[in-house]
């Protein structure tokens, strides 16, 4: 195994321009996309039943001392027609002592924005409270405030001025490219006829497949921590120093991606119809996934379904839970068990469809 | 030492290789000759454990090698037709990694490396990519990594295809010597019956899946002892002169060649004067006429009616 393993680490090394490409793409798209889409502002849209429209104001106006977040006010029934059609995926409903969220899917930024609400109405409370004792010292009181504002911020990590989803969806991109473009080889070995050699040699089909994948795995891994390193040396993000459950996401990012990979070489036979297919597969797998943009602004249900079928889609999950929440690996597990399912279910189909078309080759 | 029995490959409902017996005894040099598309691929893939066949078996020194292939595969040494070579890499990269696989490392590695490419020619320009070697350089590495375990079997599918002359006698040398000398037992599979006649102790002849005759070369030309093999050259190719030809009683087979026509007859009859006749008579000149002993390549003429290169 090992020996195949090293003999891919020296063709790569005697051809890097592939992979090198990549990283450079990585870092050229994650500084153009992540310089576009740093101002967007996430909007919730905020009723109220018991509140008059004055009071409502008011909060919002509170809720807007934040720069990080928008809030508009609107009303239930057009609230309710937006999150039937899909159209918004969570809303905010304030009352006199109490709010909550109306959610109608799942999205990645209602934590943070739970987060914020939930230190503004504190803030709010705690005011009330000091209001009701006997204190005539307003001016300390407001420095207090102040500071719990700035704290708040810090937590969530949500103020940074780059988009996690952005630096982690385009890396994954451009390493899914990589390693797509990498199992060409697999084709052409198979092609040339080396595949063959090593079948007849005492080396297990096992150790051939594992040693080749390996490989994949390990570049995969290298130009996803490059990327991460230079990005976050180049440009205004931070990733923190969440780093194990970091590497689960990516590792199991990295499985799901090499098993897409074996799944497309049993099905398509020839180098120069990869070439092909490769762009295709990947940039709508990214496109889909959401990592150009926002899966908060697609509102087309089929879309919406067809993202959940992405590994991208669950890499960025996982990797926003884990630098913007601070996630724990247990707290990752849905986006990380699908990924490891997804890689389980094309590897062994993958693996079932490459073993066909080397007896079809094989004449 | 290794032995195929009633070997069968169906691809759907084409029949591949249909019961394909034949043996190779140790130190010996066997030839599988046929036309492209014999089959003659697929039986060495399946003698070699790498493609399952629909029915058979193949035994190798008396055991099951499709059930325990890794004692075969531990001694065998397959050149494939196609440059199975990392092309990137140099001859000694693409050594190193052969070798290794085969279970070999450190000294004994780099001393075989070495010896190998004596044995090939290429050790002053073991360095250099192969891509940037010549095809019949090319072809001698492809031979040399599977050279290196020193195996007890080598099989060769059609090593000499698009190589110049010099570079083809090098590589048959080669394998006369190894086969010679180091005692190697040789399956040669080859559409250039020349070369078989040349390498092997026995041969095989398949086509269309199947065997039509084997023995050593003069049992397989005795099937023609009553038969001549006449050349006959001629100013321009004629079908009136063709159609003579076939139509005589002792011709038994006709082959339009680039410059005339290859006839196979029955021994003894006077057809060498009847031939000029009928050139005369379909006014065709006769430019050369020789009669030769038969060939493997006439044999196969015999037995299938079309040449070895069709």
């Amino acid at each position: 195994m090992w020996t195949v393993f090293k003999l891919q680490w020296q063709r790569l090394f005697k051809n890097p321009l592939v992979v090198l490409t990549f990283l450079g793409l990585t870092v050229l798209f994650v500084n153009f996309l992540g310089g576009i889409q740093s101002d967007q502002k996430i909007i919730t849209r905020t009723y109220s039943e018991e509140l008059t429209i004055e009071e409502l104001d008011e909060w919002i106006t509170k809720l807007n001392e934040d720069d990080t977040f928008v809030f508009e006010a609107s009303d239930y029934d057009s609230i309710y027609e937006r999150i039937r059609m899909n159209e918004t995926s969570f809303a905010l409903e304030l009352n006199e002592e109490s709010y909550r969220f109306l959610v109608g899917r799942e999205d990645m930024e209602l934590s943070p924005i739970i987060q914020h609400v939930d230190q503004v109405f504190s803030r709010e409370k705690r005011i009330a409270q000091l209001e009701e004792s006997d204190l005539s010292e307003a001016f300390e009181l407001q420095t207090f405030i102040e500071l719990t504002t700035v704290l708040s911020d810090d937590e969530s990590n949500v103020s940074q001025g780059f988009p996690v989803a952005i630096l982690a969806g385009v890396t994954f991109y451009f390493s899914a490219f990589s390693i797509f473009y990498l199992m060409i080889n697999l084709i052409e070995e198979k092609k040339m006829g080396t595949w063959n050699r090593l079948i007849f040699s005492p080396l297990s089909k096992t150790k051939i497949y594992l040693g080749q994948m390996l490989h994949y795995f390990l570049v995969g891994l290298v130009q996803i921590a490059l990327s991460f390193i230079i990005l976050s040396n180049l440009i205004d993000v931070d990733l923190g120093t969440n780093y194990v459950p970091m590497l689960v996401v990516i590792l199991s990012f990295i499985f799901a991606i090499v098993s897409i990979g074996m799944f497309i070489i049993g099905i398509v036979s020839s180098p120069q119809q990869l070439q092909i297919v490769i762009p295709i597969v990947a940039t709508s797998m990214a496109m889909i996934g959401g990592a150009f943009w926002p899966l908060e602004i697609v509102n087309n249900r089929i879309l919406l379904f067809l993202a959940e079928l992405m590994p991208i889609k669950h890499g960025i999950q996982g990797m926003m839970g884990v630098v913007n929440q601070g996630s724990s690996v247990s707290e990752v597990f849905v986006p990380i068990a699908t990924l490891l399912f997804m890689g389980v279910f094309f590897m062994g189909i993958g693996l079932n469809l490459m073993e066909r078309v080397s007896e079809k080759s094989s004449l | 030492m290794l032995e195929t029995r009633e070997l069968t490959k169906k691809f759907k409902e084409h029949v591949a290789v249909h019961n394909v017996s034949l043996y190779l005894n140790e130190g010996e040099s066997v030839g599988l000759l046929g036309p492209n598309g014999a089959g003659k691929s697929t039986t060495i893939s399946m003698m070699s454990t790498l493609l399952p066949p629909t029915s058979g078996e193949v035994h190798f020194k008396g055991k099951d090698a499709l059930k325990n292939p890794q004692g075969l595969r531990q001694v065998l040494g397959v050149v494939p037709q196609e440059i199975a070579l990392y092309e990137e890499l140099s001859a000694y990269e693409n050594m190193k990694f052969f070798g290794r696989i085969y279970g070999l490392k450190g000294e004994k590695l780099e001393k075989r490396i070495e010896d190998v490419l004596e044995l090939i020619g290429l050790t002053e320009r073991k360095k250099d990519a192969v891509e940037t070697y010549s095809g019949g350089m090319k072809r001698r590495i492809n031979i040399g990594v599977t050279l290196l375990h020193e195996p007890e079997v080598l099989i060769m599918d059609e090593p000499t295809v698009g190589i110049d002359p010099q570079s083809r006698n090098y590589i048959l040398e080669m394998i006369r010597k190894l086969n010679r000398e180091k005692n190697m037992t040789i399956l040669y599979t080859s559409h250039y019956m020349e070369e078989v006649e040349k390498l092997c102790d026995r041969v095989y002849i398949m086509d269309h899946g199947e065997i039509i005759a084997s023995g050593t070369n003069q049992e397989l030309k005795d099937i023609l002892s009553s038969d001549e093999t006449i050349r006959i050259d001629v100013e321009s190719l004629s079908s009136e002169f063709l159609e003579r030809l076939s139509e005589h009683p002792v011709v038994q087979k006709v082959m339009q060649e680039e410059q005339g026509y290859k006839v196979i007859a029955t021994k003894g009859d006077d057809l060498l004067g009847d031939v000029f006749d009928m050139a005369k008579s379909a006014h065709t000149k006769i430019t050369g006429i020789v009669v030769q002993t038969p060939t493997l390549e006439d044999v196969f003429l015999h037995l299938t009616g079309r040449k070895l290169r069709d």
